[in-house]
């Protein structure tokens, strides 16, 4: 009797004992998401301040005002769309209310009106998962930001922006950066941390709005040869990516997924099992790698050296949760020095004016991250088939998602070009977006100096009011 | 006092006082009698015990989320709207002869420090 007694009592104390766990577990996993979230912001206000000090000072303000609404539209429209987006679209396009996979589950809580987007009392994790993702998007919007400023109306990017951050990154994570997504499950599409879900759409995207929007005005001589115009603070954008960079740990743990109670208590994206030291480890390696890069490619150029930090993690996402150290290192290193002459040959030769260099940072060395995993990390078996990682199945990713982005920023600025609300008016690009758009009262007289300049060709450096206004009838808008 | 709205679903039951807390586990203090029979509980929502979770909610919620929607569509058409007026209002003004205010100076000139 007494035995049975004991025995009951100790069956209620392991019973509450493991409720207890998995309460502690699921709270652990919400606190996780939740400061991934906050560290994500300091991605934020790094591109704020690393677009801002790359721009002249007369666009310093509508460039950072750009930066931070970009919060403003992006958070309700991947609410309302996005991530119904991501949940409802894994097998892939097209569909609807009558396709089977839309009253799974997972895309009913997709679903704007869904009740788990409410304080549910069942479901801690939703909204700070939702809220990882949402960081993703505004990240993803940013990287485009920076490449189109000094002359791209406000409206028009955050505009591109939502359709950027809010349907077409999410879409391609829904195909290959999740478990069940097309390219996951057929081809063993491994993206880890989002080097091409991420990266290498946003570039792409940037890229064909880039090629709608032009360049600005004066940045290339009649011949073809291309200008510089100097950053208005330089240490400022270095901040900024010294801050991106700090925020990048925040988002490569949120690219994992927590599991407390399973061995070995992480797993990535795709559900394979993983460490986050492992993933620091690999992100710590690639900005060491990068640096050296861009350092040497560059020659030591400041700008491209820490761009090249950027380049280099970005070159390893991809494969952060398999690669070993050393290989994250060099993979790094050489991908960086890759984004510097991309880079210089984007702007120089394909006279393409991405003031921040995003296409080559984002664009090239997230598609070469994709490529690196195919060549280095064939075999790991990823997504809910288990089908081996391979090069065939990253260049299905690649040849997926290079068109998915470069079209849609192709057409969707190609239709505000025509609507005539993608670029501000010439008068106003001369004078500055700040004098239009904000107050034109910014600085301290004290602050005051002779004058705007720029830097031609063959490095001299002269006034640029008479080249501007000269440029501003040579350039086709 | 009753509030203007009362968007509080059905599963709330208002009962008078709440469960106290329990005397061996001093951390246990969360009030929820009137809450017991939710699983969630925002403004407008189905209230409830939900039942299979993900399932969507109806009536006012969901009005209110396509409140929402429109509301987002309509910024982002007035801020274009907005944007375009007052740039053009700009460059007509510069047309007719210029701003009441120069651009702001610009850094790098010769003898700057910067």
């Amino acid at each position: 009797m007494i035995a049975t007694l004991i025995a009951q009592v100790e069956s209620l104390k392991d019973a509450a004992s493991s409720e207890a766990q998995t309460l502690d577990s699921v709270i652990l996993g919400e606190q996780f998401y939740f400061f991934t979230v906050v560290i994500m912001w300091l991605i934020h206000a790094g591109f704020m301040s690393y677009e801002t000090g790359i721009a002249r000072r007369k666009n310093a303000l509508a460039t950072a005002m750009k930066n931070i609404l970009t919060i403003a539209v992006v958070t309700p429209t991947f609410y309302y769309f996005g991530w119904w987006i991501y949940n409802c679209n894994q097998p892939g396009l097209p569909v609807g209310p009558n396709s089977s996979d839309f009253t799974s589950v997972a895309c009913q809580s997709g679903i704007p009106w869904s009740d788990t987007f409410g304080p549910n009392l069942t479901n801690n994790i939703n909204l700070v998962f939702f809220l990882a993702f949402l960081l993703f998007s505004w990240t993803t919007a940013s990287i485009m930001s920076g490449a189109i400023i000094e002359r791209a109306r406000l409206s028009a990017y955050l505009i591109l922006a939502c359709i950027l951050g809010s349907a077409v990154w999410i879409l391609d994570a829904a195909w290959g950066w999740s478990a069940g997504g097309w390219l996951t499950l057929r081809f063993g599409f491994h993206d880890s941390i989002a080097s091409g879900v991420v990266h290498g759409v946003a570039g792409a995207f940037t890229l064909g709005v880039l090629f709608n929007l032009g360049p600005r005005i004066g940045k290339y001589t009649r011949e073809g040869l291309a200008r510089q115009f100097r950053p208005h603070n330089l240490h400022m954008t270095l901040l900024g990516l010294m801050l991106i960079f700090t925020g990048f740990y925040g988002f490569y743990a949120a690219c994992l997924v927590i599991a407390s109670t399973t061995f070995p208590g992480w797993a990535n994206i795709y559900l394979s099992p993983t460490t986050l030291g492992s993933i620091a480890m690999i992100i710590t390696f690639g900005f060491a790698g990068g640096f050296t890069g861009g350092y040497f490619a560059s020659r030591g150029d400041p700008f491209w050296t820490v761009s090249g930090g950027l380049a280099g993690v970005i070159s390893v996402s991809a494969g952060a949760d398999v690669y070993a150290p050393t290989l994250g290192y060099l993979i790094a290193m050489a991908s960086a020095a890759m984004v510097v002459y991309a880079g210089t040959w984007i702007e120089k030769t394909q006279r393409v004016d991405d003031a921040v260099g995003a296409v080559a940072v984002h664009g090239v060395a997230g598609f070469l991250g994709m490529l690196w995993v195919g060549v280095f990390a064939a075999g790991y078996p990823t997504g809910l088939n288990n089908v081996d990682s391979s090069i065939g199945g990253q260049l299905m990713g690649m040849a997926t998602f290079l068109p998915l982005g470069f079209l849609t920023g192709y057409f969707a600025s190609w239709v505000m070009k025509k609507l005539n609300i993608l670029r501000v008016p010439p008068e106003v690009e001369l004078m500055g977006l700040d004098v239009a758009e904000y107050d034109p009262d910014l600085y301290l007289p004290e602050m005051a100096s002779p004058g705007e300049v720029i830097v031609e060709p063959d490095g001299t450096i002269v006034p640029s009011e008479a080249i501007l206004r000269t440029a501003r009838d040579e350039v086709v808008v | 006092m009753p509030g203007i709205i009362n968007s509080a679903p059905d599963c709330v039951t208002h009962a008078a006082g709440s469960e106290k807390a329990r005397v061996d586990d001093s951390a246990d203090f969360i009030l929820q009698a009137d809450y017991s029979d939710c699983a969630g509980f925002m403004t407008f929502g189905p209230g409830s015990t939900y039942g299979d979770e993900g399932t969507g909610a109806d009536t006012a919620y969901m009005i209110l989320t396509w409140l929402g929607i429109v509301v987002m569509v309509l910024v982002l058409v007035a801020w274009v709207l907005y944007e375009n007026r007052r740039l053009i209002q700009f460059a007509v003004g510069y047309r007719a002869g210029g701003p009441t205010t120069g651009p702001p100076p610009q850094p790098g000139g010769v003898g700057d420090s910067q």
